[in-house]
């Protein structure tokens, strides 16, 4: 099951902690010992991507905190027995605060969190819970659902397409969405989708993107790549791109559409804070827009004003929770009814999405 | 068909680094050395060629770095596997998970930075032909690596030196009896191969995909030992086997891109079946096979 944050709850604290540095109710128990902060990704930090976008969440946390918290930083780490023994080794280290920063390292972290009662731990994008064990993940779609709108008002061909690494429902969620939000604006946009199944091969993603560019796509959705390699070849071809998790404008200086960019500060803001002060409970964390966590960016002065006011309207709408992405009717590529008229897909369906809407032309693999 | 012709254009791009580094570890088994280092290789030529070429050295000074670095990491392997005589799979991994490592330190804070590419020459008329006009669309790169393909070929095949370094993989004990100095002519074999995989790897971080990131080359060194092993250890089939992988490799994304109704598991994994059915076919000839097979490949030679 799946419950996201208390809004106004988060944003109370949020606001609290932001306004009063010298109010936190931490500060009792930092008086003695900063508090260790271990982050474990499993790529390189590097400019752009997920990883890096972790890591640039603590930065604001610690200049906030000053030599309260001691952030421990450790790139590269393959899922595995290796990430295990250094999650415990982080642990022994006197870390009381993890953040595991893969799927692949859900089992390895729980164990920590079930033999340290005393450790708070944030995982990503897994599934399980535990009283210190907080799942996250965000809700991409409502950033790409905007991008959908935004590509099929500059498209010319009415093609579309995404380079995604693997057909997992994270992924096909945002590229759905992708797809809602460019019919909202032209209901005969075509999506094609290249799988490249891998996460990190940034060659292979380049030939995926010129596969689409060569079969008439003038927008690509760079999806969950932590390389500039599809965002740079778009720009070099004259199309269209936009990824999610951190700018990468530098790299497309003339064709980035845009950025659903990650920020996960007040996420981590806030846990952080709970865990100083006691209240650390583990939930499913399922973020976007109304956090402040999926935060739109760099818009590229190429959209049309009265699509940028139509995208500006739906993302507060998106935020506050007055319209919502999988609203129905909504049709599967076969055809069948997937979301029935004035229903709202739920979070549990979401996060399981296992199928792509009309108008995806390449077939999901199983 | 637009597929078509996409796959023609990229083919001899995305055959080049298979198509380097394999040429490089073949002349080194033909000797009789077996160098599974060959993926560390790449990746320590990789970032050496990006790192020249993001500092403006240009790409030939990032393509003569990147071989250097090959050729000196290939030496380290040289000296223990020849000199030392140590088991060479062993060495061979290591010595590619060292070439890795040190990758991932040169490249530490180089991550995810782009350089420029090089441009793609337009031949007269033949650029211009309908559908198959872009096969002659390419880098420089890629017709010298033709040019080198061919170099090594009448090398192996049609010189003393490629009949002596055959011999030494053949029946090292035989050559040394005739005077060749064994050892030294294994050195200079696998530093050539060294020096191949790192302009392989350059061309896959400066010129193909001009970006560096950690584990860029995400096992096509390996790919390029399965391509010896599958040519039978023939130039010719080499080079065929390395544009086959990467035109199917391209057919595959084009495939997606077009909608066609396949897994795309299984599109993703047809390059592999291809080129391992195509190349076991045409080396099932069991005389030949035992023909071109190198005698002493991977055994240890000394006094």
């Amino acid at each position: 099951m799946t419950s996201t944050l208390n809004r106004r709850g988060f944003l109370q604290t949020t606001a609290a902690a932001t306004l009063g540095a010298g109010l936190l109710p931490g500060i009792a128990r930092a008086q003695g010992e900063p508090l260790g902060v271990a982050l474990i990704v499993p790529s390189p930090f590097g400019d752009v991507g997920w990883s890096h976008a972790l890591a640039a969440a603590l930065e604001p946390i610690k200049a906030e905190y000053g030599d309260r918290i001691k952030v421990t930083k450790l790139e590269n780490i393959p899922e595995g027995p290796d990430a295990d023994r250094i999650m415990n080794k982080a642990v022994a280290d006197g870390n009381k605060f993890l953040i595991a920063g893969s799927f692949g390292y859900q089992n390895g972290a729980m164990q920590v969190a079930r033999r340290n009662p005393d450790v708070s731990v944030l995982h990503a994008s897994g599934f399980m819970v535990a009283p210190n064990f907080t799942p996250f993940a965000a809700r991409n779609y409502q950033g790409t659902y905007l991008m959908g709108m935004a590509a099929a008002a500059v498209s010319k061909t009415g093609k579309l397409g995404s380079v995604s690494a693997f057909a997992i429902p994270e992924l096909v969620s945002s590229i759905n969405a992708f797809v809602l939000g460019a019919q909202a604006v032209n209901p005969d946009v075509e999506v094609s989708v290249v799988w490249v199944n891998s996460w990190f091969d940034p060659a292979k993603e380049q030939e995926a993107a010129r596969a689409l560019l060569s079969q008439g796509c003038d927008v690509i959705y760079s999806n969950a790549q932590d390389t500039p390699s599809v965002v740079s070849v778009c720009e070099e071809a004259g199309a269209y791109v936009f990824n999610l998790n951190s700018s990468m404008v530098k790299y497309a200086p003339t064709k980035y559409l845009g950025c659903v960019a990650t920020d996960w500060t007040p996420f981590f803001l806030q846990s952080i804070k709970a865990h100083l002060d006691g209240s650390f409970e583990g939930h499913t964390a399922y973020l976007g827009l109304a956090e402040g966590v999926i935060k739109p960016m760099d818009w590229n002065a190429d959209i049309p004003a009265d699509v940028m006011t139509r995208i500006t309207e739906t993302q507060a709408q998106l935020a506050d929770g007055s319209f919502h992405v999988f609203t129905g009717p909504i049709a599967r590529q076969d055809g069948r009814e997937a979301v029935a008229e004035g229903a709202a897909l739920g979070d549990e369906d979401i996060v399981a999405m296992d199928w792509h809407v009309a108008g995806v032309t390449t077939p999901l693999p199983n | 068909m637009i597929g078509l012709s996409f796959i023609l254009a990229g083919m001899l791009a995305a055959a080049m680094p298979f198509l380097l580094a394999a040429l490089g570890e073949l002349v080194a088994e033909r000797s009789g050395v077996l160098n599974l280092g060959i993926e560390g290789m790449m990746a320590l030529g990789a970032v050496t060629g990006f790192v020249i070429t993001f500092h403006g050295g240009g790409h030939a000074a990032g393509f003569l770095g990147a071989g250097l670095a090959g050729a000196a990491l290939s030496l380290i392997f040289a000296w223990l596997a020849l000199s030392l005589r140590a088991n060479q799979v062993a060495v061979g991994l290591a010595i590619g998970i060292l070439g890795q490592g040190l990758s991932a330190l040169f490249g530490k804070s180089y991550e995810s930075m782009t350089v420029a590419g090089l441009p793609k020459l337009h031949l007269p008329v033949l650029s211009d032909l309908p559908v198959v006009g872009g096969v002659f669309v390419q880098d420089i790169v890629v017709w010298l690596g033709m040019a080198a393909t061919l170099a090594i070929w009448a090398v192996l095949r049609l010189t003393k030196l490629g009949l002596i370094i055959r011999a030494v993989g053949e029946n090292p004990a035989a050559a040394r009896a005739l005077g060749y100095p064994v050892i030294a002519i294994r050195y200079g074999a696998v530093m050539f191969g060294g020096l191949m995989a790192g302009l392989a790897g350059a061309y896959a971080a400066t010129v193909y995909t001009p970006l560096w990131a950690d584990g860029m080359i995400a096992g096509r060194g390996w790919i390029a030992l399965a391509l010896v092993v599958f040519a039978t250890w023939m130039v010719g089939r080499v080079f065929f086997g390395a544009i086959l992988f990467g035109a199917v490799s391209l057919a595959q994304l084009a495939a997606q891109a077009g909608g066609v109704n396949l897994n795309s598991q299984l599109l993703a994994s047809l390059p592999y079946i291809v080129t391992i059915v195509v190349l076991g076919l045409i080396s099932s000839n069991k005389r030949l096979l035992k023909m071109n097979g190198v005698a002493s490949l991977g055994e240890p030679f000394g006094p």
